[in-house]
């Protein structure tokens, strides 16, 4: 069984088919692209595989462990990390804090630590904080610790939104369009993290994008997605050039 | 010292060990309690009639109320960590007015309206000042733990918060129940340094009261919480005369706050030892290099 094993999920919000049959097998050190235009539901299908909400139909494996209806955080803790399509850092909380965020839930220690410093806490807060400096310094924004994520550019708010969901020790990584809103030199040193990060920490990698020139470049496998069905699965090559592919992107020939 | 800055003094610790309370739940948390003051009573109560009817010793009493309030806060706080902001106002306010109501009916255990006499006097301004600091430091140790970044985290964005694997309705619930402790606690202070309870100080207003002295001093800090719980808890008992006016003071200076500084006092400034030197640095250099923290 694969890594990530998606099968045959449905999605409805009333009338509206978000999803309609999607399957994805994702193995370690893969990357999926998933293309289609606004509205293809690809962002229902990341809500329904890290468990925000769950499929009318169909089941969700992570690992070979059924998650079709566990709730989010526990996906999470099982080994899914996720960055969002607008930014979502938390406010009031440094570069750091973020991105200890989400080690926090796993580090090992009570409330009894929570208020006084035991020497337990100290420990954990130290691991913590060295997994933080690990993770920032894979993105290149190791010097940032202590600054404010609003104060800081788009683009480096998006690395810092990739570190915190490296920190959640992922299996299987989502990404939501990490280059909606960046210039063309942030792409370019985009395209070159995700491929450096996935070979570094060898998990899989389900990447949303609309940015063709960053999915054709990293991923290994491309679904389009079209009014919530998938129309082609395939290599960059083979989606380039399916008619259905060019269809929906640029309309049919009369 | 004389016998009223003493007496005023006395009142402004508990007051903080409540706004300390206060600022876990709705600071840190984002959850607004009408009810907190409800908690008070409980501790109050429980402590005062564990001692004049069980004649346990005081601290243990003291130890079983904080508890109870707990066990209690466990109960409503279920359902509460569940519901968005709004109703969280409205389920606390109804449990509160309804823990007011209670002790004001079973008469033959509280006194009913005319209150829960011959509680002993034994706790002075020493002890409640030492409390309050305690309070304050396990607070201040609390919002840089683990704990208080998830509560800072799901604050701003419970979603974000959940796919980072944080279990939203248990740091909520741990968030709640520190403040219900705490609350309480101050409430056995209250007890055992008035020696007589009514249930006429314990509702809503008592809790809008402490959530008014968070956001006056700086909602997100706590150390703006504490400055303005003491402002606002010592104004009207120093100026008695005012008495009749002080929710027009309240109020006055509220709006004057939200509209000049919406976050308070000191917004997010916190006083740790890397603040102050920044703020000592910050003189040399051009002046609002770092008044812009907020």
């Amino acid at each position: 069984m694969a890594l990530l094993e998606v099968k045959h999920i449905y999605k409805n919000f009333g009338g509206v088919k978000a999803i309609q049959d999607f399957s994805i097998e994702a193995e370690a050190g893969e990357i999926h692209g998933i293309i289609g235009p606004n509205g293809a539901g690809k962002t229902t299908i990341f809500n329904t595989i890290s468990g925000v909400y769950a499929p009318d139909q169909g089941q969700v494996f992570l690992g070979g462990k059924d998650i079709t209806h566990l709730e989010q955080y526990k996906i999470t803790r099982l080994g899914m990390g996720r960055t969002f399509q607008n930014i979502r850092l938390f406010s009031g909380l440094t570069v750091e804090e973020n991105v200890m965020c989400a080690f926090d839930p796993q580090s090992k220690y009570s409330v009894l630590g929570g208020l006084l410093p035991t020497p337990n806490r100290r420990r954990e807060e130290k691991r913590g904080r060295e997994l933080c400096a690990k993770y920032l310094e894979a993105v290149g924004m190791q010097d940032y610790l202590h600054e404010r994520p609003e104060n800081l550019s788009y683009g480096m708010q998006r690395r810092i939104e990739i570190a915190r969901a490296l920190m959640c020790e992922p299996k299987i990584l989502l990404l939501d369009e990490p280059a909606a809103g960046l210039n063309p030199t942030e792409v370019a040193e985009l395209t070159e993290l995700i491929s450096r990060i996935s070979q570094q920490f060898g998990f899989g990698i389900l990447l949303i994008e609309h940015r063709l020139e960053l999915v054709m470049n990293v991923s290994h496998k491309i679904h389009v997605q079209n009014f919530g069905e998938t129309i082609a699965v395939g290599t960059p090559e083979e989606v380039q050039h399916n008619p259905q592919v060019i269809e929906a992107y640029l309309g049919k020939e009369e | 010292m004389s016998a009223l800055i003493s007496n005023v003094l006395t009142q402004v610790f508990i007051t903080l060990i409540a706004v300390a309370g206060v600022y876990v739940l709705t600071g840190l948390t984002g959850m607004f309690s009408l009810g907190q003051a409800a908690f008070m009573a409980i501790g109050a109560y429980a402590s005062g009639l564990l001692v004049i009817r069980a004649h346990l010793p005081i601290p243990l009493a003291m130890l079983l109320a904080v508890l109870l309030a707990t066990v209690v806060g466990y109960l409503i706080g279920y359902p509460v960590v569940r519901l968005r902001r709004d109703y969280i106002s409205l389920v606390t306010l109804g449990f509160g007015e309804a823990i007011a109501a209670l002790l004001n009916r079973m008469t033959t255990l509280t006194g009913g309206a005319s209150g829960l006499t011959g509680i002993p006097r034994t706790v002075g301004l020493g002890i409640t000042a030492v409390s309050a600091v305690i309070a304050i430091a396990l607070v201040a140790s609390f919002k840089t733990s683990k704990y208080g970044r998830q509560c800072i985290a799901l604050r701003g964005d419970p979603l974000a918060a959940q796919a980072m694997g944080i279990n939203v309705t248990r740091v909520k619930m741990i968030a709640f129940l520190l403040s219900v402790a705490l609350t309480a606690y101050s409430g056995c202070l209250y007890a055992f340094y008035m020696s007589y309870v009514d249930p006429s100080g314990f509702g809503w207003k008592k809790s809008a009261d402490w959530v008014i002295m968070v956001f006056f001093g700086g909602v997100n800090s706590l150390t703006g919480s504490t400055i303005g719980a003491f402002v606002l808890s010592g104004l009207p008992q120093v100026l008695r005369s005012l008495q009749n006016y002080r929710y027009v003071i309240y109020a006055v200076l509220v709006l004057i706050i939200l509209n000049f500084k919406p976050s308070g006092l000191l917004g997010e400034w916190e006083l740790t030892p890397r603040n102050v030197k920044r703020l000592f640095a910050g003189k040399k250099k051009p002046a609002g290099e770092n008044k812009e923290e907020v």
